[in-house]
């Protein structure tokens, strides 16, 4: 430090961050050998000090220009040094990163405000949008003849409204993300009221988003919708006279896929090797111990009421129940008891004991404790956010820039959710223009974000006011994926997924979309987008987009495919493709007595043919 | 340096993919002239059709409620350890009284261990006939291992044990594969590299009727993704109009099989290549050959093997004599609620696999066709409560006119939760590896025994390369 005279914030958070962790020893090590390059280059960038903390060490980039202005007036003190976008294009592609579209509009606000002041306002704004209020303003969570409770479309309606329209768009981009890491799939729940059920569990993942890792790892923990997915709820201590066993999956899966993996990371995401191989992080005892914690939840079924269904017999509870955390107390319970199933054994696993007696909350509270502090959750989460937002293939320095936000938040916090979305999307690696062309950089987009796109750039809106899009997965015949519809827990497509005999095999890299692409999806694909651009046929009945900016340009085919390039792409289509697109636009004339048509034609043409071009699915 | 490499790999894509699609049938237009590529010796002379059918039950099927003892002293042990009463069940033991219909009679020279008797699942009465006919057997016992091992070695690890057991994906990709998670080739593949120099199209002889997964990946051998009636056309390609417009449909046809400057670009746009080049070929295919057996209307697993069955059935316009297929049925893990999903998901794969083999006789290939199931593992014996956890070996099927049917291979397990072939709760420890299973389906379709070890790669430390559950020739 001393040798760089001038100093700024983010190194001293640096400084704080290694210093207030104590990571022991080895961590210390790797992440001094990381920070040393990085604070050089902070110094030669970052002249007027005060780029915030939670950037991380590697906030500071060198390719970007420096916002005018911004703020009321006061003293003439020197600007702080606020990286923005240097044109439309990289503030198109920092949007497209971020959130699910650009619009000519955001793109002038970023410009103005800076990536960070820009982000910064999003992250403030509250959770505007709810599946809760969704299903409400529309009757979905009534018992009435339309058995609502049996059904699982009004789910799909929600997620889609959520993901199309409206609301915090960056807080759904990063909480879609978390759906993919915590998946709970509305295809696997089968309980009264599962649409509702997935909207709660959506409605937490949305909440917490910019929260605590902590407090969303238990939130999910205790959500019904999990608890029938993974199945907590009902989950009872062992018998010895029955021979039963506490249910080891949600033990086995909170490990596995939701905080520390199966194998000891370094922080930097790369595994730790002991004689030359990799050292599993638990073995099927630590199962047995965990397991034990998870046992004794249930529905929780206080303030409930129930109806009865109309021409059954069933008591329908309110729709409200699936709102409510799992409970332990058995008071509670659709049947009353007076005593739970929790198992009062000891509880070993990870180096944790929890003594023999110790109730469900303060169980709960320490394993959930005890995995989140584990050095693994820093690397393991976020590697995989960044694989979800910006590249497939992050750098080593990347993922442990990003890990180590995520052990300290610059205030001694570890898991501040909203510290880790900045440090991903902020990162130099991500806002490095010069990577739209590096050739190993990117991720295919996820079909879901495709036709997001779509929507949020063209204002989609629905007819009845119901968003009746429907559960997308089919291959053949729709999208290939559907938000929320994960085939397992183990998501649409695993982080280490690759393709075999591929370019990207050849070249070790990862390409974990690609789990979704083959001769049948690419071909889908294209049938669904063609309906869907000019939102014709059953799957698009209740929907319409609006093209009025571009049909009004749609005679000056360059500035159709100017507009749309920098909107969908972030100027990312190659000439060769824009050779092809733009004679494809000028064989449809213009013609007096059809002139809207043939205008909303050129427009339904050029934006299919860019959005089934690679230039535009692989986001980079 | 990069652009260099990225070139001589396009090089061999390109190279790869030109020496393809040569059509065999008279009324094609698609014949290009051009033979199959690798020249692999112990497929080159082959004459006859061959096929192997992968059924993988996603999840990990129960099988200790698949197949399930009958005779007096072991049903009551299971029903104890699955928390039932008596001959009544409950817990998550099936009753005793709806087995009895549903005994496998061993024949004459075989006896199971702990004088076992054993029966399918009462919802699975094809099966159970078609055992009786001597064509499907069931495998006991099955699952991945390094090296045979006994409970003690598994104690105290003088045998290596397969990595990250018990773990849904990584023993997923282990028994397609042989590695966990990340593996490169699964045996369908491998199998399919030696055997592509048997057809004319190499390009379909690993067929993909599921999601990707990794059992169809080889060293060269590509999965070639079929649905519905055979495979999916872009629609605006077909018509040769996108909005009306002929000219934006060729822009389209050349946009979306290009991907320059980027890794991933250029993967996308040879796999829409692949789709665009053999998309037609196959569909045409398919509508020339004839099938009429009824694979129902709202068994996804049927539905799949139908589609496999019309591409059997093109097999002669397709070009191909050896073939690997994969299709799947999800659902298997039942932590909770096993009692009655279970059964149900059951009932599905009965039907499909017994239609399928309808079909094949209907094909007059019955005796050429072998459809085998996999899963991720078996389950606990011991109960959770409503539903049973994850576990290792687990009992399969192998179905088909070759197969040595009527009896059993492996020996029966102990129905118990602390003998020496359970881990734990009633985990099986395998008695029979993966790589015999594969080695045995290998041999069959024509691998030869110094081939065996590229597509079962632990083969050397096990005593019998050959089940026996199938007739060579």
């Amino acid at each position: 430090m001393a040798s760089h005279p001038i100093s700024d914030r983010s190194q001293r958070a640096d400084h704080q961050t290694f210093a207030t962790v104590d990571p022991g020893p080895e961590r210390a090590r790797a992440s001094e050998e990381i920070a040393a390059p990085t604070r050089a280059r902070n110094a030669t960038v970052a002249i007027a000090g005060l780029a915030l903390a939670a950037c991380g060490g590697g906030g500071s980039g060198s390719t970007t220009a420096v916002a005018g202005g911004g703020g009321k007036g006061g003293a003439p003190a020197p600007q702080p040094t606020i990286r923005a976008p240097e044109n439309d294009a990289q503030a198109s592609r920092f949007l497209q990163q971020v959130g699910f579209a650009s619009s000519p509009a955001a793109i002038s606000e970023l410009s103005d405000q800076g990536y960070e002041p820009w982000l910064n306002a999003q992250l403030a704004r509250s959770n505007d949008q709810s599946a809760r209020e969704f299903f409400s303003a529309r009757g979905f969570d009534q018992v009435d003849d339309n058995r609502y409770y049996n059904r699982r479309n009004e789910g799909d309606y929600m997620i889609w409204s959520q993901l199309m329209t409206g609301g915090s768009s960056v807080r759904k981009r990063f909480a879609l993300a978390l759906s993919e890491f915590f998946v709970v799939s509305l295809s696997g729940i089968n309980l009264t009221w599962r649409s509702v059920a997935i909207g709660a569990y959506w409605d937490i993942l949305n909440d917490n988003a910019f929260g605590s890792f902590r407090e969303l790892l238990e939130a999910i923990t205790l959500n019904p919708a999990m608890g029938v997915f993974l199945n907590t709820s009902g989950n009872r201590r062992a018998d010895e006279r029955s021979g039963r066993v506490p249910d080891e999956n949600y033990g086995r899966e909170i490990m596995q896929l939701f905080t520390i993996g199966l194998f000891e990371l370094n922080p930097d995401g790369t595994p730790r090797l002991y004689g030359g191989g990799p050292i599993e992080t638990y073995t099927n005892e630590d199962v047995n111990g965990i397991a034990k914690v998870f046992t004794g939840y249930d529905f929780d079924y206080s303030g409930i009421g129930f109806t009865r269904e109309t021409n059954g017999t069933r008591e329908i509870p309110d729709a409200d129940y699936v709102y409510q955390p799992m409970t332990a107390d058995p008071s509670r319970w659709r049947r009353p008891r007076n005593e739970g199933f929790h198992s009062m054994e000891e509880k070993s696993f990870l180096g944790l004991t929890i003594p023999a007696g110790t109730g469900p909350e303060e169980s709960l509270r320490l394993a959930l404790d005890h995995l989140v502090a584990h050095p693994n959750v820093g690397p393991f989460f976020a590697k995989q956010m960044i694989q979800r937002l910006i590249t497939s293939n992050p750098s080593a320095a990347y993922v442990e820039r990003v890990a180590s936000v995520f052990d300290n938040n610059g205030s001694g916090v570890r898991g501040d959710l909203r510290a880790v979305f900045k440090a991903i999307v902020l990162d130099d690696e991500a806002l490095d223009a010069a990577n739209a062309t590096t050739p190993a950089f990117g991720k295919l987009r996820e079909p879901i974000l495709r036709f997001a796109q779509l929507g949020r750039t063209f204002g989609i809106r629905s007819i009845s006011g119901d968003w009746a899009l429907r559960d997308m997965s089919d291959q053949s015949g729709r999208l290939g994926q559907s938000p929320l519809r994960s085939p397992s827990v183990f998501n649409f497509f695993r982080p280490t997924y690759f393709p075999t005999n591929s370019q990207a095999a050849d070249n070790d890299l990862l390409a974990p979309e690609f789990q979704l692409v083959n001769e049948t999806s690419v071909a889908g694909y294209v049938n669904f987008m063609e309906r869907a651009v000019e939102t014709g046929g059953f799957l698009f009945r209740d929907v319409e987009l609006d093209y009025s900016a571009e049909v009004e340009i749609a005679d000056d085919s360059t500035a159709l495919l100017d507009r749309l390039d920098l909107l969908l792409t972030a100027n990312q289509l190659t000439p060769e493709v824009r050779g092809l697109i733009q004679p494809a636009i000028d064989a449809i004339t213009i013609n007096a007595d059809s002139e809207a048509e043939d205008r909303l034609r050129r427009v339904h043409t050029a934006v299919l043919l860019t959005m089934v071009s690679t230039d535009y699915l692989i986001q980079k | 340096m990069f652009i260099s490499r990225q070139a001589e790999l396009s090089r061999r894509t390109f190279l790869r993919r030109s020496s393809q699609l040569a059509a065999m049938g008279a009324a094609s237009s698609y014949a290009m002239g051009l033979a199959g590529i690798s020249e692999a010796a112990a497929f080159s002379d082959v004459t006859d059709y061959k096929a192997l059918v992968c059924v993988f039950l996603y999840g990990g099927n129960d099988h200790g409620n698949t197949l399930i003892p009958f005779d007096p002293d072991n049903y009551a042990r299971y029903a104890d350890i699955r928390g039932g009463q008596g001959d009544e069940g409950g817990g998550i033991a099936l009753p005793r009284s709806t087995l009895a219909s549903a005994i496998l009679n061993t024949p004459d020279d075989q006896e199971l261990a702990f004088n076992q008797t054993l029966a399918l699942a009462p919802t699975m009465p094809n099966l159970k006939a078609r055992f009786d006919q001597g064509v499907m057997a069931p495998l006991l016992n099955v699952g991945p291992l390094e090296a045979p091992m006994t409970r003690a070695q598994y104690d105290n690890r003088s045998v290596p044990r397969p990595a990250k057991l018990f773990s849904h994906n990584d023993q997923q990709s282990t028994w397609q594969s042989s590695q966990p998670e990340g593996a490169p080739t699964g045996w369908g593949g491998r199998m399919s590299d030696l055997a592509q120099s048997a057809n004319t199209n190499a390009m379909f002889t690993a067929i993909n009727a599921t999601g990707n997964a990794v059992f169809l990946s080889g060293e060269e051998a590509v999965p070639y993704k079929v649905s519905g009636n055979g495979a999916t056309l872009i629609r605006p390609l077909r018509n040769n109009r996108l909005y009306r417009s002929s000219t934006a449909a060729e822009a389209l046809d050349m946009i979306v099989r290009t991907g320059t400057g980027n890794i991933l670009a250029a993967d996308h746009a040879s796999m829409s290549d692949r789709s665009i080049t053999f998309g037609g070929f196959v569909n045409d295919a398919v509508q020339n050959s004839t099938l009429s057996t009824d694979f129902g209307s709202d068994n996804r697993l049927a539905g799949q093997l139908s589609t496999v069955a019309k591409m059997i059935g093109a097999r002669g316009d397709l070009g191909v004599k050896r073939q690997v297929f994969m299709v799947s049925l999800g659902g298997f893990d039942n932590h909770d609620g096993l009692i009655g999903r279970h059964e149900g998901l059951l009932a599905q794969v009965d039907f499909a696999m017994d239609a399928f083999y309808r079909a094949m006789i209907e094909q007059g290939v019955a005796n050429q066709v072998t459809t085998f199931t996999a899963s991720d593992f078996g389950r606990t014996l011991a109960s959770n409560g409503d539903g049973s956890d994850h576990g290792w070996g687990g009992h399969h099927f192998i179905l088909g006119g070759a197969v040595n049917g009527g009896r059993f291979y492996g020996s029966a397990p102990e129905i118990s939760v602390e003998g020496n072939d359970q881990v734990g709760r009633g985990r099986l420890l395998p008695t029979i590896s993966v790589d015999e299973y594969s080695a045995t389906l290998a041999q069959w379709f024509g691998v030869a025994p110094s081939d065996l070890a590229s597509v079962s790669p632990n083969i050397g430390r096990f005593a019998s390369p050959d089940l026996g559950f199938l007739t060579r020739g």
